[in-house]
């Protein structure tokens, strides 16, 4: 399963056709959805597919299309085309040394012993998530319906037509 | 119940430095946003893999939900951030017909 998720990321980045993008990132978070589903994370793993894969995803191919992207002819002939050249050799070296320094913490690190099986509802039960979300969490549960609120507004004057002329909106 | 938290870390790591490399080389402004996509993704698998470690080892303790809660967090701002990333990408298309980042310099100081 993480075989196929890193497999899916990669085709993100190397793909050529942004539809193909699209289509390996969906496929990166379905892994990601099976992985939180065995690792015990029932609630996640839904809402992964949900918003992610219903939502996010839609929208990314919605754009695609309303902007004629994925059209055959505009592809790039090249390979390298779609790569800033001058950049390559330093996102590889950034890229490596995250990968490297987690990798040695992960190696020091002495993980505790599980000691208890896994509960019965995953180890996010709806209803803890849910007191915690509407207990300590609740100032931030609100601030984030104010962002979405915001966002929604925020996108509606970002994608309005620019106004020719002097009329109003 | 069988995977090491560990190795959650280290794929979460893995997905992280494909999204920063993706980031920084492609010249398609969508995949860049698709990048930041899976940037988010690995910083919410190692949530889960922290909170997994933690429920594990104390199991009889009260649920502690710190991982998951901002998990959910983490994915209302990376639909709000595609939501906005993506105006901004059509609101770019219209002014230059194009969505490469070759030619976006008008914020260079």
């Amino acid at each position: 399963m993480a075989t196929a998720t890193v497999a899916g990321a990669l085709g993100v980045v190397f793909a050529r056709n942004p539809i193909a993008s699209v289509l390996a990132l969906l496929g990166c978070f379905f892994g990601l959805a099976t992985i939180y589903l065995l690792a015990g994370f029932q609630f996640l793993a839904a809402a992964q597919i949900l918003v992610y894969a219903g939502a996010i995803m839609v929208l990314f191919l919605f754009v695609i299309m309303l902007l004629n992207l994925g059209h055959a002819g505009g592809l790039p002939k090249l390979d390298r085309a779609i790569f800033v050249q001058r950049r390559s050799t330093l996102a590889i070296a950034i890229a490596a040394a995250l990968l490297g320094a987690v990798a040695f913490g992960v190696g020091a690190m002495h993980e505790p012993a599980a000691v208890g099986a896994m509960p019965e509802h995953g180890l996010d039960a709806p209803a803890s998530l849910a007191a915690s979300l509407f207990g300590p969490y609740a100032l931030p549960f609100e601030a984030t319906s104010l962002l979405l609120l915001a966002t929604a507004v925020a996108v509606l004057v970002l994608a309005k037509r620019t106004r020719t002329g002097g009329g109003g909106s | 119940m069988t995977i090491p938290s560990g190795h959650l870390l280290l794929l979460a790591a893995i997905l992280f430095a494909i999204g920063v490399a993706g980031f920084l080389v492609r010249r398609n402004v969508i995949v860049v946003l698709m990048s930041i996509e899976l940037m988010l993704n690995a910083a919410n698998l190692s949530f889960i893999a922290g909170s997994r470690m933690h429920a594990l080892a104390t199991p009889n303790a009260a649920p502690d939900m710190q991982g998951p809660v901002f998990a959910i967090f983490v994915i209302v701002v990376a639909a709000v951030e595609a939501a906005v990333g993506l105006a901004l990408v059509i609101a770019m298309y219209r002014h230059k017909r194009s969505v490469s980042l070759d030619g976006v310099h008008e914020m260079k100081g």
